[in-house]
């Protein structure tokens, strides 16, 4: 080991920042969807930092010819970015809060589906899938795919793909990548070891004028014309791969910041809902719909917008008067949650919604909820009781809470030990005199928020383990019950009778088919848990990345 | 401190314990000599997790895409053990690709020349979008410290003049490389009279129960 190399083996500042935990979580992800080689290199990025491909190759131990598959992989699907180096040398660093965004997929395409049917689904599921591409490969596949579940004879036009397409662009959920630039500076110049990708934010949701026409192609089963088909859909794929499509270069993926902008106004509606009515709801989720695109997504509250404003941008189907319109606003304004605030008169009075204060809420919320389940409800009363009132010593949070001292010393303990309230000492006299000292009970909601945070990584990581494990146990009876069932498929497709079906059915015991109805149930319950666990991260991330104060 | 006064009753604190609630007389917990159980005996039961035609449509999203992803050329499989004796089932098998290709053709205009591979043709007469040199081959194994500059402005000559002379030999590997794949291909493309998912080569014999001896094994 050269004096050379110890400066990559020093921890890169970023990484420290990255804990055990999330650093098993990337992993684990990792490894599931893209292989262990892919997560050997991901992971060792994530812990080291920012290494050239060299290091990469000598520190993982595998070849080098895996390790750049693996960072073309990793590239591909923004979970790894590059820089050029002024001695000339590439640099490869890997992005683990992107990493963990994997767990959130699901979400992101049932959102989309919400939003913009079966088509806009489709759309992001395969930049997903695919971590970029071209606008013209997703019109052609989506269209394919979609052409599959149509009745035989029907297929889906790329128009209406792209229609679908264009409207996902351009309420930016879907955004242009940076490109490689057009022309060098200096032609005379050797090329560079890597392209300095760039883009304006002005064209990031450009849509190419594009004149993509066609249709949907059916995959045909391999049956009849297979040799005629065959010959002619190779020629068509040639067609297509010969000449470079019309957006070539220009390439999309999913811009996971808007989705999660999405999430976090539809919690935000939802619990303005819970706590008032469905009206106020509606008041606040107009006022964020005005918003979409004129706040940052780092912005303490929306632009104020006015009452008269609001007024004309209500859905078609709410008819409330404009009278009753500014009660509702005066109510939400006056509510202690703040969720919404006033900041002027004019415009018949002007209104914002307090983004901050209401990720502060919905994180607050959460922990008082998992207080509650955890500990119970009078540990819950507790805790309130400290968040409204700050500071308490352990004489008033008895008194308070109408809870006998002992029980209450013991509550406080718990809370105490697993960090969801802490003791805060304020010395009576300059020489911090334990005697004359308060000890006071405060609940701090940052430092708690990341607590949990940290759990809440640890409980994914925890459930995904046992759930590979579980179906690790059963391998060899899923392998069976998979080929049972293709067995049982190609027999369907050929003509099979009912009695040979059954005989082939029967290969799967009645005990086995119980361990398979069970793993299934095991299986299906974990990976909701790990959604579910998914959506507190989220609340939890959002409410602490609001909190770091941006130069 | 805390255990020195042992004989004077409870032990003594350097603050005063009743303010933080501790009452005269009342026992301490005993000291925890052992890390805290791995799965501790919950005192509440979780609560049920949200239903409902959303959690289901998720769930068969999440999964469907857990599936999905483990059949794209994303998914880098290891390579498959050497075996120690050629077999005729080998033509046959299934196998994962090993060599030095890449299954997908990323654009390489927007990635760092060094991360350069072979494509993998899946199918003839599918054009070549690169020809590529599979360079730092033998360069694995060398000792790092300054000789990385050293070779990036060697590998930068040796590309320029070596480039041509290497893309003939390439596709005199090509050429050759192609017709054997094209046996392959026709191989398995055309009927055989063995469906592939019946076969078993026989090396799980023995391994599998003994349980359902009468039924027979597919």
């Amino acid at each position: 080991m050269g004096l050379g190399r110890a400066w990559h083996h020093r921890l890169h500042p970023s990484a420290v920042r990255m804990t055990q935990a999330e650093i098993k979580l990337c992993s684990l992800l990792l490894q599931e969807h893209f292989g262990e080689i892919v997560e050997k290199i991901g992971t060792y990025l994530i812990r080291t930092g920012t290494q050239p491909l060299r290091i990469i190759v000598n520190d993982t131990g595998l070849l080098l010819d895996q390790v750049k598959k693996a960072l073309c992989v990793l590239i591909q699907h923004n979970l790894v970015t590059y820089q050029v180096q002024k001695r000339g040398f590439v640099e490869y660093e890997a992005q683990c809060k992107r990493v963990l965004r994997i767990l959130r997929y699901p979400r992101y395409i049932y959102t989309a589906k919400t939003l913009y049917n079966d088509t806009g689904e489709l759309i992001v599921e395969e930049l997903l899938l695919n971590g970029k591409m071209t606008m013209s490969a997703v019109v052609r596949k989506v269209a394919d795919r979609l052409t599959e579940t149509m009745e035989d004879g029907k297929t889906m036009d790329y128009a209406d793909v792209s229609n679908t397409f264009v409207r996902l662009a351009d309420t930016h959920f879907v955004q242009r990548c940076p490109q490689v630039p057009e022309t060098p500076e200096t032609p005379e110049a050797p090329p560079p070891p890597a392209p300095t990708l760039v883009i304006n934010e002005k064209d990031m949701y450009i849509v190419p004028r594009l004149n993509l026409v066609g249709k949907g192609k059916r995959r045909r089963s391999c049956d009849e014309d297979e040799n005629g088909e065959r010959k002619a859909k190779k020629q068509k794929q040639d067609g297509e791969s010969s000449e470079p499509p019309p957006d070539d270069g220009i390439y999309w993926q999913v811009n996971i910041d808007r989705f999660h902008q999405h999430f976090r106004d539809q919690g935000i509606v939802s619990a303005v809902a819970n706590r008032m009515d469905q009206t106020s709801s509606e008041i606040v989720r107009t006022m964020l719909r005005m918003s979409e695109v004129t706040t940052t997504s780092s912005a303490p509250h929306t632009q104020p917008l006015s009452s008269n404003e609001i007024f004309r941008s209500l859905p078609a189907g709410y008819n409330i008067g404009k009278q009753v319109l500014d009660q509702y606003l005066t109510l939400l304004a006056d509510d202690p949650l703040e969720f919404v605030g006033k900041s002027g008169d004019s415009g018949g009075g002007m209104y914002t919604v307090n983004l901050h204060k209401a990720l502060a809420s919905l994180a607050t919320a959460t922990l008082e909820s998992i207080v509650e389940e955890r500990f119970g409800s009078r540990c819950a009363r507790i805790f309130r009781l400290l968040l409204r009132k700050k500071h308490l010593e352990q004489k008033q949070v008895e008194d308070f809470a109408m809870i006998p001292a002992k029980e209450a010393k013991d509550m406080l303990y718990k809370m105490l030990s697993e960090n969801f309230v802490s003791l805060q000492e304020i010395p009576k006299t300059p020489d911090h005199a334990p005697s004359r000292t308060f000890y006071l009970y405060t609940v701090n909601v940052p430092a708690s928020a990341r607590m949990l945070l940290h759990r809440c990584y640890k409980s994914v990581a925890n459930l995904m383990e046992r759930r590979q494990y579980e179906t690790k146990e059963n391998k060899r009876l899923l392998e069976k019950s998979q080929r049972v069932e293709a067995i049982l498929a190609s027999m369907q497709a050929t003509g099979a009778e009912e009695t040979q079906l059954q005989e082939i059915e029967e290969m799967i015991t009645a005990p086995e088919r119980q361990q398979l109805e069970t793993l299934k149930r095991n299986v299906n319950k974990i990976d909701a848990s790990e959604t579910q666990v998914d959506e507190t991260i989220f609340v939890l991330e959002s409410f602490i990345e609001s909190t770091v104060k941006r130069p | 401190m805390a255990g020195r006064a042992r004989g004077r009753g409870r032990g003594q604190m350097t603050f005063n314990v009743e303010a933080v609630g501790i009452a005269k007389g009342d026992a301490l917990p005993p000291p925890t000599l052992q890390p805290s159980p791995l799965f501790p005996p919950l005192e509440h039961r979780a609560a049920p997790l949200p239903g409902g035609e959303e959690g289901e449509y998720m769930l068969a999203l999440k999964q469907e895409l857990r599936g999905a992803m483990k059949g794209l050329p994303y998914f880098v499989k290891p390579g498959a053990p050497r075996r120690d004796i050629e077999r005729y089932s080998d033509k046959y098998q299934v196998s994962s690709p090993v060599d030095s290709a890449i299954d997908w053709n990323p654009d390489w205009r927007r990635l760092p020349r060094e991360l350069k591979i072979r494509v993998r043709r899946l199918r003839k007469g599918r054009e070549w979008t690169t020809i590529l040199i599979p360079k730092c081959k033998q360069r694995v194994a060398l000792d790092k410290d300054e000789a990385i500059k050293k070779l990036e402005s060697l590998e930068k000559k040796e590309e320029e003049v070596t480039s041509e002379e290497e893309e003939e030999k390439e596709e005199e590997e090509e050429g050759k490389e192609e017709e054997e794949e094209e046996y392959d291909e026709e191989e398995h493309e055309e009927e055989t009279d063995y469906i592939m998912s019946y076969f078993d080569n026989g090396e799980d014999f023995g391994a599998d129960s003994d349980d359902n001896m009468d039924e027979a094994v597919y």
